[in-house]
């Protein structure tokens, strides 16, 4: 395990209202996401997921509600501020957004030249071993465009762990993965928090990933506008009284409304 | 384990036990975010060092700067043969250094390796050949396009087409105005210098005129619609091949030089002979406010100069100029964005070798057109 110098970020969210324009599609978000958690944001195609991870990593400012990481306020911080407090989430987007002018190696080494305080030559080797890490040894000076979808999302992951995050925000990981990719991508998660020691936060709804990693998830609704429910996706799908989220969980449109 | 915060160190040691064994030490708190010492002075040392070990007890606090440094010794060790334990390091890094290390999950495809000067010069001629055929299969392919259009059988959307017209027509007037006007403006303060010393600066109303009518107006649209709408073109339809939507097209035998190509040739063909009749007119009126404010011409005398130098074929060759150049920078847009690379590098070199490619080309005809109008008298 890797050492702890601070303690994790805990992320809290309060009284959160995200919109695009004055019209919110989500109000009174409010949950936390716990230290070395797998939290997994889920719902139905267009609730507004994707969005919500957008504000959590601060792409969009929130229509009104608080966003906390540990002790620090995200929503309305001044840039540089901001900018401090992201600096302790990787991100991987849910169509990889490697930059397709550089190879492999130069999408991991980017952030490590221009952010860390490491010498060229030891980016370059770290940048290798975060590659090893996610099972691309070898392909390090492809360009994307050569990779397949799967390696692309690792090469993502790679990025997204560069600078050691304490925070690690997926959308759609497992996204157009065939189901072994999409399992191994999970264990790698899996084995990632372990290692690094990172709380992950995923934005899915593919039932096997939820099921394998979450620990903790809440449950979007688009016609309410908020959050359906939360807890354990296993005791959830076994226990919650809505049939909306017994029949997302189990897949049987019979049981939902 | 030592607490504090004490900058990341890195010392070398030799192992007194064992002639040419190297101890590398670390200690303090090593953290992306600070300096950290490189791994230079380890590799230096690597020549007379038969194996090598770490000492991490010192280590307070750690993350990936220990790794890259660590990564880059045993990388270094691994290429000169050199044995290392990396037992003495945190159990965290000796942990991730064997993940990192584990076969890849499958065999990476690898690049066709570069050869020497002569295989590169045959790489680049048979890819220039290549080339070759592909711009004559486009043209090609644009010429059965156009057959079809005619006799009414091409699978184009009218909207696409008034769309295309609006955007490299109408949209583009206010530019062509700018430009045009000043042309003439240029042009009436050049003549004038020289007609002036002969006294008869008056004359610089034929001198605008044909100039403007004949050559500059067609030009000038030309070049403007070539940064403008060329770019455009290859933009569009080159994010369009990164994004599939081309791909999309084939699937439904849609093709794409009818679909996407055809309207947008058409439509700068057609709308760059309107374009430079206005040019012409704004030209003509640019000099004609240089003449008759600067030069002091009068009104009336400068009209019948105009209308006396310029002859309707004048007009209609330079109408016939601007369409052709219109076919050259639609060609040479949509060209360059249906063959390019597929990343975001590649639409901007299209977008780029789109305006060279069509400034060259409009020249290239610009001068052409000049010697056969001459040779044949026009």
């Amino acid at each position: 395990m890797m050492p702890a110098l601070a303690p994790l970020p805990q992320i809290s969210v309060r009284d959160l209202a995200i919109g695009y324009g004055e019209v919110p599609i989500l109000e009174d978000l409010t949950f936390d996401i716990e230290r070395g958690s797998v939290f997994i944001i889920m719902g139905a195609s267009g609730c507004g997921k994707s969005t919500l991870l957008r504000h959590l990593i601060g792409l969009s400012e929130p229509l009104r509600g608080e966003i906390r990481y540990g002790d620090r306020v995200l929503t309305g911080a001044a840039p540089t501020e901001r900018a401090d407090i992201l600096r302790d989430g990787g991100v991987l987007f849910q169509g990889s957004a490697l930059w397709s002018a550089l190879t492999v190696e130069d999408n991991v080494a980017l952030p490590l030249e221009q952010l860390t305080g490491l010498g060229a030559a030891e980016a370059r080797a770290l940048a290798r071993l975060k590659l090893g890490l996610v099972g691309l040894a070898g392909a390090e000076q492809l360009y994307p465009s050569q990779l397949s979808g799967g390696m692309q999302k690792r090469a993502g992951l790679a990025r997204a762990i560069a600078l050691d995050p304490e925070t690690l925000f997926l959308d759609e990981p497992s996204a157009g993965l065939d189901p072994l990719s999409a399992r191994r991508l999970d264990d790698l998660i899996l084995e990632l928090r372990d290692t690094l020691g990172v709380t992950v936060v995923i934005v899915t709804h593919e039932l096997a990933s939820i099921f394998a990693i979450g620990t903790n998830a809440i449950f979007l609704d688009a016609a309410t506008r908020s959050i359906l429910a939360r807890g354990d996706p296993a005791t959830l799908r076994d226990t919650s009284a809505s049939p909306q989220i017994r029949g997302f969980l189990t897949r049987s449109p019979e049981v939902a409304p | 384990m030592v607490t504090g915060t004490a900058p990341a160190q890195l010392t070398i040691e030799p192992v007194a036990t064992s002639a040419g064994a190297l101890r590398v030490v670390l200690a303090g708190t090593w953290r992306l975010r600070s300096a950290t010492p490189a791994a230079d002075p380890v590799i230096r040392a690597l020549a007379a060092t038969a194996s090598l070990t770490y000492d991490s007890q010192a280590v307070s606090a750690w993350d990936g700067s220990l790794l890259a440094v660590v990564a880059r010794i045993n990388a270094a060790c691994a290429a000169r043969g050199v044995p290392v334990d990396v037992g003495g390091l945190p159990a965290g890094a000796i942990r991730l250094l064997a993940l990192a290390t584990r076969a890849p999950a499958r065999p990476a495809a690898v690049d066709p390796a570069r050869g020497g000067m002569l295989e590169r010069i045959g790489r680049d001629a048979l890819a220039l050949a290549g080339r070759a055929l592909e711009v004559l299969g486009f043209i090609g392919g644009l010429a059965g396009s156009l057959r079809r259009f005619v006799i009414g059988r091409a699978q184009l959307r009218g909207r696409d087409l008034v769309d295309q017209l609006q955007l490299c027509g109408a949209d583009a007037l206010g530019i062509v105005t700018l430009v045009c006007f000043l042309v003439g403006i240029i042009l009436a303060f050049v003549g004038s210098i020289e007609l002036k010393s002969f006294g008869v600066d008056v004359y610089v109303a034929d001198l605008v005129g044909v100039a403007v009518v004949r050559e500059m107006g067609a030009l000038m649209v030309a070049i403007v619609v070539a940064g403008r709408t060329g770019a455009a073109f290859a933009a569009e339809l080159g994010t369009m091949r990164v994004t599939q939507e081309l791909d999309a097209l084939d699937v439904l035998e849609i093709p794409v030089l009818e679909f996407l190509v055809l309207p947008r040739m058409l439509a700068l063909a057609l709308m760059m002979p309107l374009l430079t009749l206005f040019a012409d007119l704004v030209g003509v009126l640019g000099g004609a406010l240089i003449g008759i404010v600067a030069l002091g011409i009068q009104p009336g005398v400068y009209y019948r100069h105009t209308i006396d130098a310029v002859t309707l074929g004048h007009l209609a060759g330079g109408l016939f100029k601007a369409a052709s150049y219109g076919v050259l920078v639609g060609g040479a847009g949509c060209y360059a964005g249906l063959h390019g690379g597929s990343s975001a590098a590649a639409v901007g070199r299209a977008a780029t070798s789109a305006v060279v490619t069509s400034i060259v080309l409009v020249i290239c005809a610009c001068g052409t057109f000049a010697a056969v109008f001459y040779a044949i008298g026009l």
